[in-house]
């Protein structure tokens, strides 16, 4: 099925959107084969609706050549953070897509080389020439061949050509971060062939993209821009009652909810296993229900069925509080803002509750037919993150210990007592290949405890892991619940041998609140000192987000002057004796 | 009369209502240029659930044109 709108809608709203005051700006510049008109008109629209502000620049008709190789080109004036390159398998193969057959096997692999160098050397140069991500999109393998049922007995075949086509442009870019390719094969299975591709509308238009799904491939689109300007949602919020079984445990019963055994209740398994699938790579689950906890824990922990468990959940809230008081809680409690929380309940008028009170938290539009919620969840962009790293997939893991740690830290009462028992370990290390990923991650992540919030991507931290001026360091951090992984980041420009630059400082929230940040200021201003340094300078830049770190300088002993805030590697400053810090 | 195709044109030309007529064509509306008229043929072909031959998206040149033709694959037009 295509969206909803058709592409009127977004050719005309497109024209009337007018100026904002969004925070995230993003310019895309989209470069295509064939004509494609419509689509940055949808995709405009489309995050306007998630509150970005969109700029773009489309190419020439077929003129992506021309504008990638030539470095003066508007393409490259007119900057771009991200660049789709949207080609198709008619346009790059020409004649040989008409008559695959018209040449022998050896020429045609030939051919087929030669497209996938040229494409190749011209992506290098794309990524030589701009710091644009870019996004080309894969060929999609035609249904027909003429050589019919015999088209899957050759070897190097048509079809066969393509899918290596794609293989070697996946691996080519599998480890470059700049480079994303998307799989528009796949786009066009999960519409049908017959779907995107209109006969007439290519006849008259050069159309390879049906008008009715160009607002479809935006949507994929969409994706990339989340991903890119950090919009990534990380917990979704979960309602019980026909949402995750069916019925109403308080009055059906144990033994009287939907969960497996029909097709009402296999729907609400199907959605846990996607749930539990999102929750394996990093994104958090948490409840938010209005029930009596003893019910609703019972099937949680008992019910054979069930798919999620209690420790797939990072945070509970079951009880008879409103919705919106439990919601802030679970923020709170997960340290993370209102915005990266995705909240699924099956009733319109909690969903309206919590749209009219927190608008800041994403609530999904969802079926009251249960066997849709998959396909709803499976649609959803908002997931979406350039990079996985071992980290997001212990993250689940990771909230279930602070989950432990919580409960410990409300058995006692002091809270000096709290972290001299949590056995806390910080062990400090220099940035290297292996935690390039993930000191990148953080820059692009942190809000709260985050001085400067200073973006960076991959390769700016590799470029500044090889400049001797830039020292980067970073914290991995233990306690007797068990592993944080890597939650602090620290960057320091060494160019003034008399006076280092804090550049970048920043924790991650799962360890905010346990001082671990004075111990890593004081290695910091120890290891100045040690190398000759009498002062350290620091800026602290506002944002929305980052109140949590405002008096992190003052209380270090820093000094505000005229530009930031200054301190004497000689003062004296007391840093937690309950941390152990080990320097690596 | 004929008010379900003056709408989708309406809406795809992005223009009143009242501006449309049966002489309404690509001369008289300034947003009808060629992209806008593959639009405007791929919404009436959803709305009446029918579609145009390539000899009628071709023959088309106004308003008349298009009701012609959905008359001529039995839509009725008396709204």
């Amino acid at each position: 099925m295509s969206n909803n709108e058709k592409l009127s809608y977004f050719l005309n709203k497109a024209k009337k959107l007018g100026s904002n005051n969004f925070n995230n700006k993003i310019r895309v510049a989209v470069l295509s084969s064939f004509t494609i008109n419509g689509l940055e008109e949808s995709l405009r629209v489309k995050l306007y609706e998630k509150k970005v502000d969109c700029t773009t620049y489309v190419g020439g008709y077929n003129q992506f050549n021309q504008e990638i190789l030539d470095s003066s080109s508007k393409l490259y004036k007119f900057s771009p953070d991200i660049t789709f390159l949207i080609l198709d398998t008619r346009s790059i193969l020409g004649k040989l897509f008409y008559q695959p057959y018209s040449v022998s096997s050896s020429e045609r692999k030939k051919i087929f080389d030669e497209k996938f160098e040229d494409l190749k050397n011209l992506i290098h140069s794309f990524t030589n020439q701009t710091q644009s991500k870019l996004i080309v999109t894969n060929f999609n393998i035609p249904s027909y061949s003429p050589y019919g049922i015999f088209e899957t007995k050759v070897v190097d075949g048509f079809h066969n050509s393509i899918k290596k086509l794609n293989e070697n442009l996946t691996n080519e870019f599998l480890k470059n971060d700049s480079v994303y390719i998307f799989d528009f094969n796949s786009f066009v299975n999960q519409y049908g062939e017959k779907n995107i591709f209109d006969t007439k509308q290519f006849l008259f238009g050069d159309i390879k993209i049906s008008l009715d799904y160009i607002s479809n491939l935006a949507d994929e689109f969409t994706g990339y821009v989340f991903a890119v300007l950090g919009l990534t949602k990380r917990c979704i919020v979960l309602d019980l009652d026909n949402t995750l079984w069916g019925g109403i445990v308080g009055e059906d019963g144990y033994d009287g909810i939907k969960l497996g055994a029909d097709p009402q209740g296999n729907s609400f398994i199907e959605f846990q296993k996607y749930l539990l699938s999102l929750n394996q790579r990093g994104i958090l689950l948490a409840i938010n229900s209005k029930n009596n906890p003893d019910d609703a824990l019972d099937v949680i922990t008992n019910h054979p069925d069930m798919i999620l468990r209690k420790e797939h959940f990072a945070c509970m809230k079951i009880n008879w509080n409103d919705k919106v008081s439990n919601m802030i809680d679970i923020a709170k409690e997960l340290n993370f803002g209102l915005d990266y929380l995705v909240y699924f309940d099956d009733d319109p008028v909690n969903r309206d509750f919590m749209r009219s009170s927190l608008p800041d938290v994403f609530t999904v539009e969802l079926s009251n037919d249960p066997s849709q919620y998959t396909t709803i969840i499976k649609n959803m962009k908002e997931f979406n993150s350039l990079k996985i790293t071992d980290e997001d997939a212990k993250r689940g893991q990771m909230y279930a210990q602070q989950k432990n740690r919580q409960e410990f830290e409300r058995s006692v009462t002091n809270l000096d007592e709290f972290l001299k028992n949590l056995k806390l370990k910080v062990i400090i290390k220099d940035a290297d290949k292996f935690s390039i990923p993930r000191i990148s991650q953080l820059t692009l992540k942190t809000n709260q405890f985050n001085l400067t919030t200073k973006r960076y991507q991959e390769e700016d931290i590799k470029n500044f892991v090889e400049d001797k001026n830039i020292e980067i360091g970073y914290a991995q951090v233990e306690d007797k619940f068990g592993d944080n992984g890597i939650t602090s980041v620290f960057i320091l420009n060494k160019r003034n041998p008399k006076e280092w630059h804090l550049d970048t400082f920043l924790l991650s929230c799962r360890i905010m609140g346990r001082q671990i940040e004075k111990c890593i200021m004081q290695h910091i201003i120890s290891k100045a000192k040690d190398n000759g340094v009498t002062t350290i300078k620091a800026n602290y830049l506002p944002t929305k987000k980052n109140k949590p770190i405002e008096d992190f300088l003052p209380d270090c002993g820093f000094q505000k002057n005229e530009d930031g805030w200054i301190i004497d590697v000689n003062n004296k400053f007391k840093s937690p004796d309950f941390i152990e810090v080990i320097d690596e | 009369m004929s008010k379900r195709v003056y709408s989708i044109i309406s809406k795809v030309m992005d223009i009143p209502i009242s501006e449309i007529n049966d002489e309404s064509s690509p001369e008289t509306i300034e947003s009808w240029d060629s992209f806008n008229s593959y639009v405007l043929l791929d919404e009436l072909e959803t709305e009446f659930k029918t579609e145009f031959s390539i000899d009628e998206v071709v023959e088309t040149k106004n308003v008349a044109d298009i009701k012609k033709y959905l008359k001529k694959h039995g839509i009725e037009l008396n709204d």
